[in-house]
């Protein structure tokens, strides 16, 4: 009886830290999920719903207003434009660039991947070694290049960014098909007569999901900071519209009389980027992904 | 029969000898040297291919961009057929390519100097400016990482983690401009732009590369410190020479220091390695924050005037550079850890 009891005291005594512990996961993975949900309604639903101004085409008498001034709730910049509406509205061509970069370079980098490994062989060698010369590119010049060689635009600066993001998730790709070729279920699904694509679709992405979209959360974080960075340099989404990357570059300017024009943005793209990579890093505690 | 003995030492020595110089000669880590130089000359000339190609989508030629907007058709159709830029792309990129083998990188289509020249000078700049960041961010990494590792989830652990996983979502270039802001506008510690080269003034050169490097070094630091306080946690945490050590009585900081960090140092000169392409594109950015007059400079301004010939040359130095990088880290790792054969059996 009072060994029963022992065990059931120490079972109750285990329990407790567990349980918390399983709570602070919990709260790791719900809190940033919050932050990036917060942040994605804020961006695509607030400057729908919220009384605010148009971010361009101020009025030149607003210039330069402080943060608190009636309407205008951070203040206007130089060109009277009002910058919470401006932080919004670049927020979104943000979010629109990174979502876009990351589902095209999951999709194409994850089929290439995934097939590089399955068919293996030549056309493995081939595909690898074409993505070694990408990746033994420094991406930001690159990148660079090709965004001046399209011309600065949101669909050309998904191009530029996609076409670097690419060649990453094709090796997580082919790193985690490579260790699901030699299982039992993938010999057993082949020796079924099962086509390639089906192996593809329903065998091979159900499992390599994981690392590919915990790599895609810590890729989101990365992008966004690519993307202000091509904005910053003048290459990104061209002025007067806004993006969070030429918000901060034209606050350059005037970084010590007016500081809040580099603050401002510069606060929303680090929640972001920390919200992305908490998330990432949630996933990958979760899934005890590597 | 005691020089019997001598004898066979010698000869054992001399047979052992003989086997480390036949086991380094056909040594895998050998062998992958040759196959990995060998692998770095296709990467490199199909990255120039590359660029070439991209370089050639640019709208816009050099000639067009020295006579400014105002230029007839005429005229730069005259200047580009004097440039040698309206032959075919294939043969001014052979043309190059030649020149290239003999380490002749052309002359720049802007300044008409040649381009091996410009990039001397700009390669040493950029060099410090990694340099600093590097060594900065590893000296300050190791020491926190060991600090945090040495008891995971106490306090100071808590903190550097947290310090590194906010430091790892900051931007290089807010960073930069939040420095700038602190230290060269309010507290006016150290100039907000501009070089001094370090042989005119190497404190005023320091002075001028300490905001810089700081930029580039805290994402760095913040990333090693996670890595390495991740991986000694790792290896501390059920290895079983760790628990081997332990039985032995070694003092724990022995442990940590001389068994699971000498682990743990692969992981980071891999990571070390693989990084050093990303911190080529942040010095393209902090060189244009900073006006700082190295290579990433260089190229900016080049992709600006359509100067391909320079463009053609930082991106292969960039595109070099990290191919070396990656085989010095294999290498770093076949040397270092005995139980790594390449290519063997």
């Amino acid at each position: 009886m009072a060994a029963v009891d022992a065990s059931s005291a120490s079972a109750v005594l285990d329990a407790a830290p567990r349980a918390r512990r399983a709570w602070a996961r919990k709260l790791g993975l719900y809190i940033p999920a919050g932050l990036v949900g917060f942040v994605m309604v804020a961006c695509f639903i607030g400057p729908l719903v919220l009384p605010i101004p148009a971010p361009v085409g101020g009025n030149v008498l607003d210039s330069g207003l402080p943060a608190f001034s009636p309407g205008h709730l951070l203040g206007t910049d130089p060109n009277g434009n009002d910058i919470f509406s401006r932080i919004l509205h670049g927020g979104r061509a943000s979010l629109i660039v990174t979502i876009a970069v990351n589902v095209l370079g999951l999709a194409v980098g994850g089929l290439l991947g995934a097939l590089s490994a399955y068919i293996g062989g030549a056309v493995d060698t081939v595909i690898m070694r074409v993505l070694d010369v990408l990746i033994a590119f420094p991406s930001l010049v690159l990148t660079l290049a090709v965004a001046q060689s399209l011309g600065p635009s949101l669909t050309n600066t998904i191009l530029a960014l996609a076409f670097f993001s690419v060649p990453a998730v094709a090796r997580v790709a082919r790193a985690a098909t490579l260790s699901l070729r030699e299982l039992p279920f993938m010999t057993a699904a082949e020796l079924a007569g099962t086509p390639w694509w089906r192996m593809l679709l329903r065998h091979i992405a159900p499992n390599i999901a994981p690392q590919l979209i915990t790599f895609a959360m810590l890729g989101m974080g990365i992008v966004i900071v690519i993307e202000g960075a091509l904005s910053f340099l003048g290459l990104g989404i061209p002025a007067p519209n806004p993006s969070w990357g030429n918000m901060i570059s034209e606050g350059q300017a005037s970084l010590s009389a007016t500081p809040g024009l580099v603050i401002w943005p510069s606060l929303a793209l680090f929640i972001t980027v920390l919200a992305f990579n908490l998330l990432g890093e949630a996933l990958r505690t979760q899934w005890s992904v590597r | 029969m005691g020089q019997g003995l001598e004898e066979s030492v010698t000869l054992a020595v001399e047979r052992r000898n003989r086997n480390v110089m036949t086991s380094l000669l056909a040594s895998p880590s050998l062998r992958l040297v040759g196959k990995r130089l060998l692998m770095a000359v296709p990467i490199t000339i199909g990255v120039s291919i590359l660029t070439f190609w991209v370089l050639n989508l640019i709208p816009g030629s050099a000639a067009q961009q020295l006579l400014g907007a105002e230029a007839t058709p005429e005229q730069i159709r005259a200047l580009e057929e004097q440039m040698g830029l309206n032959r075919p792309a294939y043969i001014r990129y052979l043309d190059w390519l030649g020149g290239a083998v003999q380490g002749d990188l052309g002359r720049s289509y802007v300044s008409g100097q040649p381009v091996a020249d410009q990039l001397g000078e700009r390669l040493v700049v950029s060099a410090e400016l990694v340099g600093l960041a590097l060594v900065c961010s590893l000296a300050l990494a190791v020491p926190v990482a060991l600090l945090a590792a040495y008891r995971p989830n106490r306090l100071f652990d808590r903190i550097s983690m947290f310090v590194s996983v906010t430091g790892l979502s900051i931007a290089n270039y807010v960073l930069a401009l939040v420095l700038v802001l602190v230290f060269a506008v309010q507290l006016a510690m150290f100039p907000a732009i501009g070089y001094v080269p370090f042989a005119e003034n190497p404190v005023e050169n320091l002075r001028s590369m300490a905001l810089p490097a700081a930029a580039i070094a805290f994402p760095l630091f913040c990333f090693y410190t996670r890595f390495l306080r991740g991986d000694l946690v790792d290896q501390m945490q059920g290895q079983d020479y760790i628990v081997t050590a332990q039985a032995k009585g070694i003092g724990p900081w022995q442990v940590l220091l001389r068994h699971a960090f000498r682990n743990s140092s692969f992981g980071l000169i891999t990571v070390v390695g693989l990084n050093l392409s990303t911190l080529i594109g942040a010095t393209v950015i902090i060189e244009s924050i900073f006006a700082i007059p190295g290579l990433g400079q260089l190229m900016l301004q080049a992709i600006n005037t359509r100067d391909v010939m320079v463009v053609q040359a930082c991106v292969i130095v960039f595109a070099v550079v990290t191919v070396l990088a990656n085989l010095v880290t294999d290498l770093l790792y076949a040397v270092l850890d005995p139980r790594i054969r390449y290519g063997s059996s």
